[in-house]
C-alpha cells in the first residue's frame, strides 16, 4: 500500500522540481534577454519561422474548422428554426475560442517541436557551449528572440485564423446551405464586438509565450544525444498543448469575470 | 614566471561520484600543454571547469592570477574574449554559413560590420587551408575534416591569447588527423598563444604538446616535457602510451 504514496510523492516532488527549474530558467532568460545587446537577425528569423511559415497550417485548420462549424450549427439549429444564428455562432466561436486555441495547438505542434529539436541538438552537439565561449549569452541569442516572436506572432496568426475561419463558415453557409451572402456578412459584422477579438488576441499572446517557453526550456535542458532530443521534443509539444488548454480556461474565467468576455 | 593557468587541489563531484580529486597543474604563457587520459578520467570535466562552463566544487583555479571560480557570468564572458575553443565535434552553428561561423564573435560579440567580418573570416579560412568557395556553404555541406578546420579558423578569428582544443582529431582519418595536428602546431606558434589540448591520441599529444600531463582517476599522475613521457616509470602512463589492454 505504501508504494502508492511513495510513487505519488515521487511524482509530486518531480513536478515541483521541474516547475522550480522552469521558473529559474524563465527568470534567467528575462534577466539576460531584456538587457542589450539584442540580436535583430535572430528576432527576424524567428518572426519569419513562427509568423510566416505557420500561416499555411493555421490557415487550413481555421478554414476547415469554420466550414465544419457552419455545417454542424446548421444541423443543430435547424431543429428549432434558428438557422439565422449560424453567422453569430461562427464569428463568436472563431474569435473567442477556436481561433486562438486551434492556432495555439497547431503552432505548438509545429514550432514548439522545432524549437525543442533545434535547441536540443545545439545542446547535445556543444553548440550552446560554443556560443558561451564566443562571448555570446545563449539566453540572449537563443531564448529571447523566440519568446519575443512567439508572443508577438501568435496574435497575428490568430487574426488570420479568425478571418479565414469566418470565411470558411461564410462559404459553406452561402454556397452550400443557400444563405443570402450580404445578409450573412451583415449579421457577422453587426454581431461581433471588439472585445470578442481582443480577448482572443490576449489568449493568443499568452499561448505564444507558453509555446516558446516550453520549446526553449525542454530543448535547452535536453541531454543524452538523439534520444534526449526526441524526449525534449515530445515534452515540449505535450506540455505546451496541455498548458494552452489550462491557460485557456483560466483566461476565459478571468476575462469573463472582468466582463470582457 | 606567472602561470597563465594555475590549478590547486581542484575537486569536482557529481552526486557520489568524484571526478576530479585534487588536480594540481600550472600552464605557462606561450606553452602548449596536452592533457591525456583514458575515457572517463575527467578530461572533459576539467576542460569545462577551465572554460567556466562548469563550476568546480573546491580548490583554486586561476587565470592570470585571478581566481575564476569566484567570477560572475559577466566576468566569465569577458574572460572568454581572450580564449578560442575548438570543440570535439567542431560545434559549428548549422543555421549559419561557414564564414558566419568563423566570424561569429566578430559579428555578434564585437559587433563589427559584415563586410569587415567576412574579410577577416576569409583570411582565417585561408590560414587553415580552406578555399574561398567554402565560405558560403553551410556546415552540413562540408566534410568532418573541413568542419574541424573551420572550427580552428573560428577559434583564431579574434586573435585570442589562449587556445583550447577538445579531442581535436577524434573521428578523423590518420591523414586528416596529421593535417589538423600540424595546423594546430602552426597556429599556436604563429599566434604565440598558450594552448591547452585534451586528447587520448598519443600521436596528437606528441606533435602538439610542449608538455604532457597524464590524468588518471581524477588526478594528474605524471607531468613533464613531451619528449620525456616514454621515460616515465608510472605503470598507467606506460600502459596508456603503449596502448596495452588491462
Amino acid at each position: 500500500m505504501t508504494w502508492i504514496f511513495e510513487n505519488l510523492g515521487r511524482v509530486f516532488l518531480a513536478f515541483v522540481a521541474t516547475t522550480g527549474r522552469l521558473f529559474l530558467f524563465l527568470l534567467q532568460a528575462l534577466n539576460q534577454g531584456l538587457r542589450p545587446p539584442y540580436y535583430g537577425r535572430q528576432i527576424l528569423r524567428q518572426i519569419w519561422e513562427i509568423g510566416y511559415l505557420s500561416l499555411p497550417v493555421v490557415g487550413l485548420t481555421a478554414l476547415f474548422t469554420g466550414m465544419v462549424l457552419a455545417l454542424q450549427s446548421y444541423t443543430g439549429f435547424s431543429r428549432f428554426n434558428a438557422e439565422n444564428a449560424i453567422a453569430n455562432v461562427v464569428v463568436l466561436s472563431m474569435t473567442r475560442e477556436l481561433g486562438p486555441v486551434l492556432a495555439g495547438l497547431m503552432v505548438a505542434g509545429r514550432i514548439g517541436a522545432a524549437m525543442a529539436a533545434e535547441i536540443g541538438t545545439m545542446r547535445v552537439t556543444e553548440q550552446i557551449d560554443a556560443l558561451t565561449t564566443l562571448s555570446t549569452n545563449p539566453q540572449k541569442y537563443l531564448i529571447m528572440p523566440r519568446l519575443f516572436a512567439g508572443i508577438t506572432m501568435l496574435p497575428f496568426l490568430v487574426v488570420v485564423a479568425d478571418i479565414i475561419g469566418i470565411f470558411g463558415g461564410y462559404c459553406v453557409s452561402v454556397y452550400r446551405l443557400g444563405f443570402n451572402a450580404s445578409l450573412y456578412l451583415e449579421q457577422t459584422l453587426n454581431f461581433v464586438e471588439i472585445q470578442d477579438v481582443t480577448s482572443g488576441l490576449i489568449k493568443a499572446a499568452v499561448f505564444g509565450f507558453i509555446i516558446s517557453l516550453m520549446g526553449c526550456y525542454h530543448g535547452f535542458t535536453s541531454k543524452g544525444g538523439a534520444q534526449g532530443v526526441g524526449k525534449a521534443t515530445t515534452h515540449a509539444v505535450v506540455s505546451a498543448s496541455i498548458l494552452i488548454l489550462v491557460a485557456n480556461y483560466i483566461l476565459t474565467s478571468l476575462l469573463f469575470e472582468q466582463g470582457v468576455s | 614566471m606567472t602561470p597563465k593557468f594555475s590549478l590547486k587541489n581542484l575537486h569536482k563531484t557529481f552526486g557520489t561520484h568524484s571526478v576530479l580529486r585534487g588536480i594540481n597543474l600550472e600552464i605557462f604563457p606561450g606553452e602548449s600543454l596536452v592533457i591525456i587520459g583514458g575515457s572517463g578520467t575527467g578530461k572533459s570535466v576539467l576542460f569545462k571547469c577551465l572554460l567556466g562552463l562548469m563550476q568546480a566544487d573546491s580548490g583554486v583555479l586561476e587565470m592570470d592570477g585571478k581566481n575564476i571560480l569566484k567570477e560572475n557570468a559577466q566576468e566569465n564572458e569577458d574572460r572568454l574574449k581572450d580564449i578560442g575553443v575548438v570543440f570535439q565535434g567542431s560545434a559549428l552553428f548549422d543555421s549559419l554559413t561557414v564564414w558566419e561561423n568563423v566570424a561569429f564573435r566578430l559579428l555578434y560579440a564585437e559587433r563589427r560590420g559584415r563586410q569587415e567580418s567576412k574579410k577577416i573570416a576569409l583570411q582565417k579560412l585561408a590560414a587553415v587551408g580552406l578555399k574561398k568557395n567554402v565560405a558560403d556553404l553551410y556546415p552540413s555541406e562540408i566534410s568532418g575534416g573541413m568542419a574541424r578546420r573551420v572550427a580552428l579558423a573560428r577559434a583564431i578569428a579574434s586573435q585570442p591569447q589562449v587556445l583550447f582544443f577538445d579531442e581535436p582529431t577524434s573521428g578523423l582519418d590518420p591523414i586528416f588527423s596529421s593535417t589538423i595536428n600540424q595546423l594546430i602546431k602552426k597556429s599556436v606558434k604563429e599566434l604565440g598563444v598558450t594552448a591547452l589540448t585534451i586528447t587520448h591520441d598519443m600521436t596528437s599529444a606528441r606533435v602538439i604538446g610542449d608538455r604532457i600531463a597524464v590524468l588518471y582517476e581524477g588526478k594528474i599522475i605524471w607531468c613533464g616535457p613531451a619528449k620525456d613521457i616514454n621515460k616515465s616509470d608510472n605503470p598507467y602512463v606506460q600502459q596508456f602510451i603503449q596502448g596495452r589492454p588491462d
